[in-house]
């Protein structure tokens, strides 16, 4: 229990998405729906494509033709499917807010979804993503055919071409949303204009105000703890030591890694209030910003005792740190989720902008990694995440790539499985 | 003609039930703070000056204050004014059951919902920001910006509102009217330096906040009619490294335009025994006349927010600064401006002397009876209050009671009273008490004994210190945000039965009190406390509960 149960009586949002191909609409969603998991509220995105795929794998763009009555009738058939499976888990499995992924682009069809909605108690929130900026939208149109799996084996030159065919007859008939009583988001070229109407609860301007936050201009985040520190050689937690040579050596190194990396990409770099992040960043030729919210999970009276005295002194927090690590909080210091909830703001900003490299701390990056990589909260605690290593993830369409690069420094390992307290040289 | 009062009585503050700490370093230092009847010198009392803001001191603004559930008029002359712009044209407020929205912050101030601060002392590097309000009179405008500021604020943004009026006033005699061309575009020579000294003279102070006091927001309220004029206010402010955000209040529902004017303008001497439907015509018409020209947010290249219909309808435009104007929006989505009030109540006595948080213990029998009376007080106040009104003219309908309790079972079974009675009642997790940590079940005296650095600690800083394994009252704050949130957007009266830390934050949130005065704040079982909001200053009413002795703390 906690986070951000907001009701005890069950509010259950259905968004809608709207919108012509190639303007966001399944990043958009699908990045509602790991904002939401990562603050433990149960959201779960429905996407009549992959419905549609089912019947109808490689369709051409004439499938998509209005007057195609073979291909409306199965279009509508996927859509009615997702819907139903949308409502079944709302209903079984405790949904909170689901999200219905597709163009729907005319208002008959906007009105079916509602009436079904408010048939059920649920409440409808439609997010429209209107976009007129060729080359966003030409941008988009190159990730959909390289990834989608509707293009799979194609030539992409006549995907291409295709995808444009199956833009226009969605054009055809697109009728944006100005119905003044519905509530709902206009996303015009990505945030440059919101239009925001007749929100109904707190959960839908937590959504609205996530959304306002993205873009979808392609980009990258770096993220890498800080060298090695004084405190890791001995095994210590917390505190603000210094690097040790090996840590100097990683910052010496750095600049050339993150330059093979980002290339001539302009990069801001993020650390934190301590010491180490700062040292390890010292030499990177970008601009920097310090955040506190960056700094280490706060181990509040362990701070600065190795795993095995915190074992022999609070053997009792000790293990039930083990039993819940997400959990679990220091006396006097922080658990995980107190990690994540100051690091929202973090977020947010990171949404905000483009090619971001942050140094920090090992539970801050688990933090960071698993809201990007949709880790559980089980599991996020336990991830490994060695010194030295660069991670780089690159958002796309249709998932986030993770590229690990290694300096060939060695280190200690500061990984610590559960029930064990000594630490594992390298 | 009605002539302005230069008395100024101290505000009827019920005597303040908490010791404000000796180590009280976030109140400015005010020489005002124990000699409320010598308010006179200093200088307008926020709420009046507000109404003020845009038709200055015409005979109509003049003298209704008295009619006003506000803070009695004060009124300051010209000639008795220390320094114009002294502190920002506000008193300190001496007590936490005054609204201390108003007050000018200390340059080290920090705030209760603070999640943490930069060297800079501005928050997420986002540089200095200057809200530009834009909208005709009776757009809420004012209310607007007092919200704002209540919010910002509590995030741990230094902010604070300049209401144009204000500096209207101390330029213009008392009892007089602001000049028939005030507002055109070709005023005549005379109205122009009259204009351009009263701008100067708070432009002055919005720098002096900036520079001097480490501010990060400033609010700047007026009407801000002409696009020519927004574009030299944006260009002035960026070349001082002052980013501009506006926002427009928009209303075209005449029921919403006519409420705030019924509510805010017309209740003066001036419209006595006018048909009320009269009035507002009337008063509408004089804003008409004063400003033919206004012209709507819409430049393109401007960042800015429109606000329609109080917060039915958003647009945003070309905003980026980061993440304070989309906050502001996502305050914006909650905020509304006819809220009703909030009543304040404990959960009845339960079966343990000391109720520990792992036993969750129910309601004793003693418990129970007063949770009786509790339900049988409210609602007869209730009653009273709205008989009150409508002997007073007032036939507006009453609000809907709703009741809101933690999912602990003594606020629940204290709420069940209200629920046979047909009211709606709602758990919600986060309203559950501070979490104690090891310190569950410790009486005082134990406390002491097992963990007496922890009590020296806490002593220092009673609002952030943590005791092992427990939470402090700044991870409540934290914890309470979407109740707040909540509590800005629902349209109803709200009853709150929750524990004591609760109570204290949300009421701090509500008074805008500091860190220091959250923790000490009391809250008895022989009375329920109730915040009457209006737009610009919250206030507190304490409504005895007799048949019940007062009970310890805990």
């Amino acid at each position: 229990m906690g986070g951000y149960s907001f009701q005890a009586e069950n509010v259950q949002i259905c968004v809608i998405m709207v919108g012509l191909p190639a303007r966001g609409k399944s990043l958009i969603a699908q990045k509602i729906v790991r904002y939401l998991t990562w603050l433990s509220i149960r959201a779960k995105c429905f996407n009549v494509g992959n419905y549609r795929r089912l019947e109808t794998a490689h369709p051409t763009a004439e499938f998509f033709d209005v007057n195609n009555s073979e291909g409306e009738r199965l279009r509508k058939m996927a859509a009615e499917s997702a819907i139903r499976d949308m409502f079944r888990w709302l209903d079984h499995e405790q949904g909170v807010v689901g999200i219905l992924d597709a163009t729907n682009t005319t208002k008959s069809r906007r009105n079916w979804i509602l009436e079904l909605c408010r048939k059920r108690n649920v409440e409808p929130m439609f997010i429209e993503s209107w976009c007129d900026d060729e080359d966003l939208i030409m941008q988009n149109i190159m990730d959909v055919k390289t990834t989608s799996p509707d293009y799979i084996g194609q030539d992409p030159e006549r995907a291409a071409l295709d995808f444009r065919n199956r833009i226009r007859n969605y054009e055809k008939v697109y009728e944006t949303i100005s119905e003044r009583d519905l509530t709902y988001v206009k996303l015009i070229n990505v945030g440059s204009q919101v239009i925001i109407n007749r929100i109904q609860s707190y959960l839908e301007s937590r959504i609205v105000y996530y959304l306002m936050n993205l873009h979808i201009k392609p980009r990258c985040i770096w993220l890498s703890r800080h060298g090695e520190s004084a405190f890791n050689l001995t095994g210590k937690i917390g505190g603000d030591s210094d690097l040790s040579a090996r840590g100097r050596e990683y910052a010496r190194q750095l600049p050339q890694l993150v330059k093979m990396s980002v290339g001539d990409r302009p990069l801001t770099v993020w650390t934190s209030t301590l010491k180490r992040t700062q040292q390890t960043a010292k030499y990177l030729p970008y601009r920097q910003l310090t955040w506190k919210a960056l700094d280490e999970l706060d181990a509040g009276q362990c701070d600065g005792l190795t795993y095995e005295e915190i074992e022999s002194r609070y053997p009792d927090d000790f293990a039930a740190r083990d039993e819940n690590k997400y959990e679990y909080r220091y006396p006097g210091g922080e658990s995980y989720r107190d990690v994540v909830v100051r690091l929202e703001p973090i977020i947010m900003e990171l949404e905000r902008q483009e090619n971001i490299m942050i140094v920090t701390h090992q539970a801050v990056l688990r933090c960071i990694y698993a809201y990007f990589m949709n880790v559980s909260q089980d599991q996020s605690p336990w991830m490994e995440v060695p010194l030295h290593t660069l991670i780089k993830l690159e958002p796309k369409a249709y998932g986030t790539e993770v590229i690990r690069i290694k300096a060939d420094i060695p280190a200690v390992s500061t990984y610590r499985e559960k029930g064990q307290s000594a630490k594992i040289k390298k | 003609m009605i002539s302005l009062s230069l008395d100024s009585s101290p505000s009827p503050s019920p005597s303040p039930t908490v010791s404000i700490s000796s180590e009280d370093h976030d109140r400015p230092p005010s020489p005002m703070a124990n000699a409320p009847s010598s308010f006179a010198s200093s200088l307008s009392p926020p709420g009046l000056s507000t109404f003020h803001a845009d038709l200055a001191t015409s005979p109509i603004t003049g003298g209704f204050a008295s009619q006003m559930h506000l803070s009695p008029p004060s009124f300051t002359s010209p000639m008795r004014t220390q320094s114009v712009g002294s502190k920002y044209l506000r008193r300190q407020s001496s007590s936490v059951d005054e609204d201390a929205v108003h007050d000018a912050l200390s340059p080290t101030h920090v705030s209760p919902a603070q999640l943490y601060s930069t060297e800079s002392g501005r928050l997420f590097h986002a540089g200095k920001i200057c809200i530009v309000l834009v909208g005709l009179p009776a757009r809420g405008k004012t209310h607007l910006a007092v919200s704002l500021t209540r919010y910002l604020r509590w995030l741990g943004v230094k902010t604070h509102a300049f209401h144009l009026g204000d500096y209207r006033r101390v330029h213009i005699a008392p009892g007089t009217d602001v000049p028939d061309d005030y507002f055109l575009v070709n005023a005549s020579p005379s109205t122009v330096i009259l204009r351009q000294r009263v701008m100067a003279a708070c432009k002055a102070d919005v720098y002096r906040f900036f520079e001097e006091d480490r501010g990060q927001v400033a609010i700047y309220d007026a009407v801000n009619p002409t696009s020519a004029g927004r574009r030299v206010l944006v260009k002035e402010f960026s070349q001082r490294g002052i980013q501009t955000l506006f926002i427009e209040s928009i209303c075209d529902k005449p029921e919403i335009i006519e409420a705030n004017v019924r509510s805010v303008k017309i209740s003066s001497p001036d419209y006595i025994g006018w048909d009320e439907k009269e009035a507002i015509k009337h008063y509408l018409r004089r804003i008409s006349d004063k400003i033919p020209h206004y012209e709507t947010l819409d430049e393109p290249e401007f960042s800015y927010i429109k606000l329609y219909n109080a917060g039915e309808r958003i647009l945003l435009n070309n905003s980026r600064m980061g993440y304070l104007p989309n906050r502001i929006v996502f305050y914006l989505m909650n905020l509304h401006i006819k809220a009703g009030c909030v009543y304040f109540a404990r959960a009845g006595k339960s079966t343990e002397q000391m109720p520990r948080y792992k036993s969750d213990p129910r309601l004793s029998d003693e418990g129970r009876t007063y949770a009786r009376i509790l339900t049988d007080t409210l609602l007869e106040h209730r009653r009273s209050e709205h008989t009150a009104r409508v002997t007073h003219g007032d036939n507006s309908p009453e609000r809907e009671l709703i009741v809101w309790t933690s999912t602990r079972r003594r606020t629940i079974e204290t709420s069940t009273e209200f629920e046979k009675r047909g009211f709606s009642c709602r758990q919600r997790p986060q309203l559950s008490q501070m979490h104690p940590g090891s310190c569950d079940g410790l009486s005082g005296k134990e406390l002491e004994k097992q963990f007496p650095e922890e009590v020296e600690l806490h002593k220092k800083d009673p609002y952030r210190h943590r005791f092992p394994r427990a939470e402090s009252y700044h991870d409540l704050a934290v914890r309470l945000e979407p109740v707040i949130l909540e509590m800005e957007r629902i349209p109803n009266d709200i009853l709150i039965i929750a524990h004591v830390s609760v109570l204290r934050v949300l009421y701090g949130y509500l008074m805008a009190c500091s860190p220091f005065d959250i923790p000490a704040l009391d809250f008895e079982r022989n009375e329920i406390v109730e915040i009457i909001p209006s737009a610009y200053n919250n206030k507190v009413k304490r409504i005895k509960i007799y048949g019940v002795e007062e009970s310890q703390t805990l």
